[in-house]
């Protein structure tokens, strides 16, 4: 009785004394962490698949960020703080980007989020984001339910989006509406929520403009594709007349090039390459581009392209890019790159870290970036601005092939608005 | 119709043979030398970025790239055999998994250092551009070569397998491994000899794939699963099960994403499941 006494006296103070030990290293820690954040830099972390078929993106943001820390930082930083980053592989993995996140924002001490390719990985991030209490800057991920639910209906104030979103993928109904000529669509997809969402808001659409035009097939495929003839025969058996596309990076390349080997190019009228005016994809193609092998039939958008707009800032920020890193910007490093002045203008405006104040600093701005005017929409914190579509071509000016033949539709027109009505996000 | 299933039949047919290649050093593996290897699809990645470094780099001739991109893997193949895989022969599988798995993440952040993570791209040879017209359709010269590349490399395991001393003493070591090493078969010597040829067909496919495909660290796990479902279907250890299963998957996948394009990612795991219910061995196993 008396040991076992005292072994409940030990552990009544081992568990009090544990408790006060705890608060109080909690508390030199916390004051620890102020004195060292108030001399030391901004630190902002980022996640990008920077492995696998879709690793230039990840390396994208990596440098579109990197640059601009670097030219903000030689101007004296912000609020005369230096900016510094750290960069992580998400994997494309939804756990990996969560575990990122926390790591980035409880043990890295990082003050600012951006970054992430997946929307998977997006839709896991954003409900962790009130917990660490962090701004996320989301620079690629595309899937709609990111700011039309999670920040406009839950409202997750802490996502914010700088680059285009799903709807950018839709333009092709805006691109296609006054070709009568062509009929019956075919869609070869991601077999993932990115896939299904912009094939359903390019048929929504499509049909809306254009009550006669059938949708004949649709083929999907999922990360890792690698072999896409049987995606590619299975549509071309029913005879369309242009193919509707969403595989990205490396994948797209592969289907392109494996659509060139069917002999589909001879067949169809126009190939809408959903993100084919990004850098690395046109890089990936370029051969066969010199060699006119599409025919002028490939179209395509992007989240941003280096040739638009022509402004003093986009010339601006692509010389500085190439003179850094040797190459082209994609959208990706674009939306990094404005993400980080982004961060810059909501602290200078809120004079402030604090997360509730620069968030609310941040809403309803316009924000002067490379792409153009970005406003960030105050329901939904999702940044508009305009990208345009356009036919791949080879052009003298450029090294690689871009998009040209440029149509310029208003964000305000293909974007969709508050308050909104679901679209399926299935097959 | 009919014109359509069998085009589409022919274009699963080609993305079979992909799978033979991988399969069967796979399962000749685990048939000879007991070993479940995880890390083939690693062997089938390098095989991938020597032929790329040789041809698409290097600028050599395509075939003596894919000469040079099998005798690497090889090289690789027979290290891995000698220093590592020799020694857990008799231990239990869980060991062999974490063994071979671990040399997965070796080998893809072994690529990322030498090659760098983003995706590769070489240019295809002229002379496998353009198509032929069947049933009224293009279809493209590199997956006949590839579909004959496939039998080709059937055609010769059957011969050496079944025909040769060689393989009789590989047949007689599978059987049973004791009584072979007593009537004078140097067992490990053989061994490292089926192993390298295991990882060299292996290193085929990634070869073989080059000019069509990416070259990306990752792209061997990626196609290891469906090389599992296959010699599961096939029977683990079984050649013949495993070029029957190779067919089945790859015809199937193409049938389904022209017939059932919403469900065809799992129609190959139900035809696993179905054939893990009615013969757990296997079709070919024992």
């Amino acid at each position: 009785m008396a040991k076992k006494m005292t072994r409940r006296r030990f552990l009544k103070g081992a568990v009090i004394g544990g408790v006060a030990l705890g608060t109080g290293l909690g508390g030199y820690r916390v004051t620890y962490g102020q004195a060292k954040k108030a001399a030391g830099p901004i630190k902002i972390g980022g996640q990008g698949a920077i492995s696998g078929a879709h690793a230039d993106y990840g390396w994208q943001m990596m440098a579109g960020s990197t640059l601009a820390m670097e030219e903000i930082n030689a101007r004296g930083g912000v609020l005369k703080r230096k900016l510094e980053l750290k960069f992580m592989d998400e994997e494309l993995k939804p756990a990996t980007a969560v575990k990122n996140v926390r790591y980035l924002a409880t043990e890295w001490g990082a003050n600012f989020l951006f970054g992430v390719d997946s929307s998977g990985s997006a839709m896991a991030i954003g409900p962790v984001l009130p917990e660490v209490d962090r701004l996320h800057f989301f620079t690629h991920a595309a899937t709609h339910r990111l700011t039309e639910e999670l920040v406009a209906q839950k409202g997750i104030k802490q996502i914010f989006r700088m680059v285009a979103p799903v709807y950018q993928d839709a333009l092709a109904a805006w691109v296609f509406k006054d070709t009568p000529e062509i009929k019956r669509w075919a869609g070869i997809n991601c077999d993932y929520e990115y896939g299904y969402v912009a094939w359903n808001l390019f048929k929504e659409n499509m049909k809306r403009f254009r009550p006669d035009v059938e949708f004949v097939a649709a083929a999907w495929a999922p990360f890792w594709t690698m072999d896409f003839s049987s995606h590619i025969a299975a549509v071309m058996a029913e005879k369309p007349d242009a193919i509707f596309s969403t595989p990205w990076a490396g994948e797209g390349v592969m289907l392109l090039r494996q659509a060139l080997m069917l002999g589909v190019f001879d067949k169809i009228q126009a190939w809408w390459q959903g993100m084919g005016g990004s850098v690395d994809l046109l890089e990936g193609i370029s051969r066969e581009v010199a060699a006119d092998k599409f025919k002028g039939k490939l179209w395509a958008t992007a989240r941003y392209i280096h040739n638009y707009p022509v402004t003093p800032e986009n010339k601006a920020f692509v010389a500085a890019f190439r003179k850094r890193w040797g190459k082209f910007p994609n959208y990706s490093a674009e939306a990094s790159y404005s993400a980080i002045y982004a961060i810059k203008a909501g602290v200078e405006k809120a004079k402030s870290l604090e997360t509730a104040k620069v968030g609310a600093a941040l809403e309803g701005v316009e924000l002067k970036t490379p792409a153009g005017i970005r406003l960030i929409r105050k329901e939904d914190h999702q940044a508009i601005y305009t990208v345009p579509a356009g036919k791949v071509i080879q052009s003298p000016d450029y090294p690689l092939p871009v998009l040209g033949d440029l149509r310029i539709i208003p964000a305000k027109e293909y974007f969709r608005h508050p308050p909104f009505t679901p679209v399926a996000a299935t097959k | 119709m009919l014109e359509k299933l069998l085009y589409q039949g022919l274009i699963g047919l080609s993305f079979s043979m992909y799978l033979w290649l991988l399969s069967a050093g796979l399962t000749l593996a685990f048939g000879v030398l007991g070993v479940l290897n995880f890390a083939h699809g690693s062997l089938f990645m390098l095989g991938a970025y020597a032929s790329f470094t040789f041809y698409g780099k290097l600028g050599l001739n395509f075939w003596l790239s894919i000469g040079l991109s099998l005798a690497s893997v090889g090289i690789v193949g027979a290290i891995l055999e000698g220093l590592f895989f020799r020694r857990i022969y008799d231990l239990d599988l869980p060991y062999q998994l974490i063994l071979t798995f671990g040399f997965i993440l070796i080998f893809d952040d072994l690529v990322k250092m030498i090659w760098g993570g983003v995706a590769m791209i070489p240019p295809m040879p002229r002379f496998f551009e353009g198509n032929l017209i069947v049933f009224d359709r293009p279809f493209p010269i590199y997956n006949l070569f590839i579909i004959f590349a496939g039998l080709a490399v059937a055609l010769i395991l059957w011969l050496v397998l079944e025909k040769t001393w060689w393989g009789r003493m590989i047949r007689a070591s599978a059987t049973d491994r004791e009584m072979a090493g007593a009537i004078g078969i140097n067992i490990p010597t053989l061994f490292t000899t089926v192993f390298v040829f295991s990882a060299m067909l292996a290193a085929v496919g990634g070869a073989l794939g080059t000019p069509v495909r990416v070259v990306a660290p990752g792209i061997g796990t990626a196609m290891i699963v469906q090389a599992f479902v296959i010699t599961v279907i096939g029977g683990l250890g079984n050649l013949k099960g495993a070029f029957v299963g190779a067919l089945i998957v790859g015809i199937l996948t193409s049938f389904g994403i022209l017939l059932f394009p919403v469900f065809e990612l799992f129609i190959i795991f139900v035809v696993m499941a179905i054939v893990l219910l009615v013969r757990p061995e296997g079709l070919f196993g024992k």
